[in-house]
C-alpha cells in the first residue's frame, strides 16, 4: 500500500496554518512527521484521517480517495481520552466493533494486546482508577485491537516512562516489520531515527525537508568534519582553526564536546590532516560529521 | 447499520450497568406501586368503625347578645353537624375561639347579619356556609310562620330530587380530564428529566475527548442515532416500570379501592395507542434537539445553559396543552395538533377529548415523524461539525451557517 498525501492546505479563518504539504507512505515502513509545536503536525494528521476536510489537495491510497472509516486505521489521536468510567476491557471491545471487529474476535484481541503491552491486570478496572502511562498503554491497545494496515501515532510516547517507552518501541518495531504502514509524529528524535525511514519536517505549515531520513543525513554532513582537541575550549580552538587552517575550512558550529567544519571548495580531508599534524594540535578526534536528527531539525525548524 | 447497532448496545449498557440508574427505577416503580396499594389498608379500617357518633363535632361559639334568634336550642338544632358553645358577651366568645375551645364562633347582628370570628382561616373553611344555610332557613321558617304559610312543606319542596340520567355521544371530558392530564404531564417529566441526561451523554465524549477516535471510527449518524436512541429507549423502559408498577397494582388492588381511581387508570386503548405513538414520537423529537444541543457544547457544564431555549420551548408547549385541554376542539388546538413541537401533546389531547378523525391523526404522526429524522441528521450534522469545536460554546445558528456553507 501507498499512502500518498499531496499538496495539502487549510485555514482557519482567514489564518492558513498548512501551505500544502506532501508526504508519501509505503507499507513496511514509517514515516516521522517531525515539527515545532503549532508547526501542523496534527493537523495534518486530522485531515488524513477525515476529522475534518482540508480546503485544498487529496489524500490517496494506492491512488485512490483515501477512506479512513472503511480502513479501520489504528489512530492514536493526540487528544488522548476514552471512556474514564467504563472497564478497560469492554471499551476496547467496543472501539473494536465499532471498526468492524466480530464481538468474539474483538475479546480475543483485546486480551492480545492488554497481554503485549503488559495491563492485563487491569481489563476489569475502571480506566479512570489507572495511571496515566497504563492509560497511555491501554490508548495503544485500542489503537492497535483491530489489526490495523495502516498505524498513526500523534506523540505516542509522551508520558511513558524508558521502560515503557522500551516496550511501544519493541511493539511498533513488529508492527513495522509486519508489514504495517506507520505514520508517526513526535518530538522525540532518537525515536524517529530508529524507525522512520522517511521523514518530513514542518514548520509553520510549510515542508522544510522532506525525504529518506539516510540521505538526508549524509546529504547534510557532506563535507562537513568534526574535530576536537584536548584541554581546549570551543573558542580557542576556533580561534586556532581559523587562524591556522582558514585557507582549508570555515568553522560551520558546533555541538557539546566537537567543532563541526566545513571544507572550503577544493580542499581534501588529506591537506586538512596533514595542515593538522604540522600543527603540533594534541587532536582527540577527527571525522566525518555524522548529523543527528536533532542538529538538522534544529536548524531546519528553528527561527 | 452494524455501527449503529454496536452503538445503540453499548449506550443502552450505559444506562443500565449504571446502578444509580437501576436503583431509582426499583425505587420509584415500588414508591408508585406503595401509593396505589398502601390507602387500601386503611380504607378497610375505616369500614369497620364506619359509626359517626364516635366522631367528636367541631365545637363553634355563638353569641346573641340582643337575642334575635330567640329559642338558641332549637336555631342549633337546624345545624347539627356541630357543637354549640353559647357564650355571654363578646369576650367569652373571642377566648372561646383563642383558647381553641371553639373552632370558630359567630355572634349575632341582626336576623340576616351577623360578624364570623376565627383564628386562622383556612382555605377549606365550611363552617361559614353551613352557619349561613342554616341562618337562612331560620329566617325563612320565621318569615313563612309570619305569613301563615307551613314552612316545613315549603323546604320540602325545595328539596325535591330531581332525577336525571346522562347519554354522552362524543368523549366525557369531565371523566378524560384527569388521566388525560396525567398522562401530558407524565411527558413533560419525561422530556424535562431525560432531554439533559442525553444531551449529557451527547456531550460526554467530547468532554472526555474520546471524540477523535469515535468520529474516525464510526459514521455520525450512527453515532447520534445510537447515542439519542439508547436515552430514549432506556427512559421509556424507566418511565414504563414506573407507570406499569401503578397499573398493575391498581388492576390489582382494584376492588379494595372500590374502583375509585377508575378516573386515572381506566384509559382506552386509542387513548393508550395515541398517548403511545405521539408521546414516544414527540419525545423523540425533543430527545434530538438535546442532542444536537449536547453537540455545540464540549463541556457537560455547559449544558444546562445551552438547552435553556429548548426546555422553554417545552414548557410554553406544555402550557398550551394544559390550556387547550378546556376546550379541545378550538382552533388553538386545532393548529397545535399539527405543529410538531406541540403535536405530541396536542393530539394527543384531541383523540383524548375531542373529535378528530383518523385522517388528521395520521398526517399529524408522519409530520412529526419526518421532523424527528430530519432534525436527528440535522443533530449529526451539527455534531459532526462541533467535532472538534473545543472551549466556548457553538452558537447554534453558526453552526447551521457553516452546515449550510458546506
Amino acid at each position: 500500500m501507498r499512502l500518498e498525501v499531496k499538496n495539502i492546505r487549510k485555514s482557519f479563518g482567514d489564518k492558513e496554518v498548512l501551505h500544502g504539504i506532501s508526504f508519501a507512505v509505503e507499507s513496511g515502513s514509517a514515516l516521522g512527521l517531525l515539527g515545532r509545536n503549532g508547526a501542523g503536525k496534527t493537523t495534518t494528521i486530522r485531515i488524513l484521517m477525515d476529522v475534518f476536510k482540508g480546503d485544498e489537495g487529496q489524500v490517496l491510497l494506492d491512488g485512490v480517495r483515501f477512506n479512513p472509516k472503511k480502513l479501520g486505521i489504528g489512530y492514536l489521536p493526540e487528544e488522548r481520552g476514552l471512556y474514564p468510567k467504563k472497564k478497560v476491557g469492554e471499551q476496547i471491545i467496543y472501539l473494536a466493533q465499532l471498526r468492524g471487529m466480530g464481538p468474539k474476535e474483538a475479546k480475543e484481541s483485546m486480551k492480545k494486546w492488554l497481554a503485549r503491552l503488559e495491563v492485563s491486570e487491569y481489563e476489569n478496572r475502571q480506566l479512570e482508577t489507572l495511571s496515566k502511562g497504563n492509560q497511555q498503554k491501554v490508548q495503544l491497545a485500542q489503537t492497535l485491537v483491530c489489526n490495523p494496515q495502516i498505524i498513526i501515532l500523534d506523540e505516542p510516547f509522551s508520558g511513558l516512562d524508558p521502560v515503557n517507552s522500551q516496550v511501544l518501541k519493541d511493539v511498533i518495531l513488529e508492527e513495522i516489520q509486519n508489514g504495517k504502514l506507520v505514520i508517526f509524529s513526535s518530538h522525540q528524535m532518537s525515536y524517529v531515527e530508529e524507525f522512520c525511514k522517511d521523514i518530513i519536517i514542518i514548520n509553520k505549515g510549510n515542508t522544510v525537508l522532506s525525504g529518506d531520513l539516510r540521505n538526508i543525513k549524509r546529504e547534510y554532513g557532506k563535507n562537513r568534519l568534526v574535530l576536537s582537541v584536548s584541554d581546549m575550549g570551543h573558542s580557542e580552538l576556533r580561534r586556532i582553526a581559523d587562524e591556522k587552517f582558514g585557507h582549508l575550512i570555515t568553522v560551520y558550529g558546533n555541538n557539546k564536546e566537537q567543532l563541526i567544519l566545513e571544507m572550503k571548495p577544493g580542499a581534501t580531508k588529506q591537506a586538512i590532516m596533514v595542515a593538522l599534524i604540522e600543527s603540533g594540535l594534541d587532536v582527540e578526534t577527527f571525522g566525518s560529521y555524522q548529523p543527528s536528527l536533532n542538529d538538522i531539525f534544529v536548524e531546519r525548524a528553528g527561527d | 447499520m452494524k455501527q449503529f447497532l454496536t452503538v445503540l448496545k453499548f449506550e443502552i449498557g450505559n444506562y443500565f450497568k449504571n446502578k444509580s440508574f437501576v436503583y431509582t427505577t426499583i425505587i420509584l416503580a415500588l414508591i408508585m406501586a406503595g401509593v396505589v396499594i398502601i390507602p387500601t389498608f386503611f380504607m378497610g379500617n375505616s369500614d369497620n368503625k364506619a359509626d359517626p357518633e364516635d366522631d367528636s363535632k367541631t365545637v363553634v361559639a355563638l353569641l346573641d347578645e340582643k337575642g334575635i334568634l330567640g329559642d338558641l336550642e332549637e336555631f342549633e338544632r337546624l345545624i347539627p353537624e356541630y357543637d354549640w358553645v353559647n357564650c355571654s358577651d363578646e369576650r367569652e366568645l373571642k377566648d372561646a375561639v383563642n383558647n381553641d375551645k371553639a373552632e370558630a364562633g359567630f355572634m349575632i347582628l341582626g336576623e340576616t347579619q351577623y360578624t364570623y370570628v376565627v383564628e386562622n382561616r383556612s382555605m377549606m373553611d365550611s363552617i361559614q356556609e353551613a352557619f349561613e344555610d342554616g341562618l337562612a332557613r331560620h329566617y325563612r321558617e320565621n318569615a313563612f310562620g309570619a305569613m301563615g304559610i307551613d314552612a316545613e312543606s315549603v323546604e320540602a319542596l325545595y328539596n325535591t330530587p330531581i332525577e336525571s340520567d346522562t347519554m354522552i355521544l362524543g368523549k366525557d371530558s369531565a371523566k378524560n380530564y384527569m388521566y388525560t392530564y396525567v398522562l401530558v404531564f407524565v411527558m413533560y417529566l419525561m422530556v424535562i428529566f431525560y432531554g439533559q441526561m442525553i444531551a449529557t451523554s451527547v456531550t460526554s465524549e467530547k468532554s472526555n475527548r474520546a471524540i477523535e477516535i469515535l468520529v474516525t471510527s464510526v459514521n455520525s449518524n450512527s453515532l447520534i442515532f445510537g447515542k439519542v436512541l439508547a436515552g430514549a429507549i432506556s427512559s421509556i423502559i424507566q418511565g414504563g416500570v414506573i407507570l406499569g408498577a401503578g397499573i398493575v397494582s391498581y388492576n390489582a388492588f382494584r376492588g379494595a379501592w372500590n374502583n375509585q381511581l377508575d378516573f386515572l387508570f381506566d384509559i382506552p386503548t386509542d387513548v393508550w395507542l395515541t398517548f403511545i405513538l405521539f408521546g414516544i414520537l414527540g419525545y423523540l423529537l425533543y430527545a434530538f434537539i438535546f442532542g444536537m444541543l449536547g453537540a455545540l457544547v464540549s463541556k457537560t457544564e455547559d449544558i444546562s445553559k445551552s438547552s435553556t431555549p429548548i426546555t422553554l420551548i417545552y414548557v410554553a408547549a406544555f402550557i398550551i396543552a394544559i390550556v387547550g385541554m378546556n376546550s379541545p376542539d378550538s382552533v388553538m388546538m386545532k393548529v397545535a395538533s399539527f405543529i410538531p413541537f406541540t403535536s405530541c401533546n396536542c393530539m394527543f389531547i384531541r383523540v383524548a377529548m375531542g373529535s378528530v378523525s383518523a385522517v388528521e391523526v395520521v398526517i399529524s404522526a408522519l409530520i412529526l415523524m419526518i421532523s424527528c429524522v430530519f432534525t436527528g441528521f440535522l443533530a449529526a450534522k451539527v455534531f459532526r461539525f462541533g467535532t472538534l469545536m473545543y472551549g466556548n460554546p457553538i452558537k447554534f445558528t453558526n453552526a447551521l451557517k457553516k452546515i449550510r456553507e458546506k
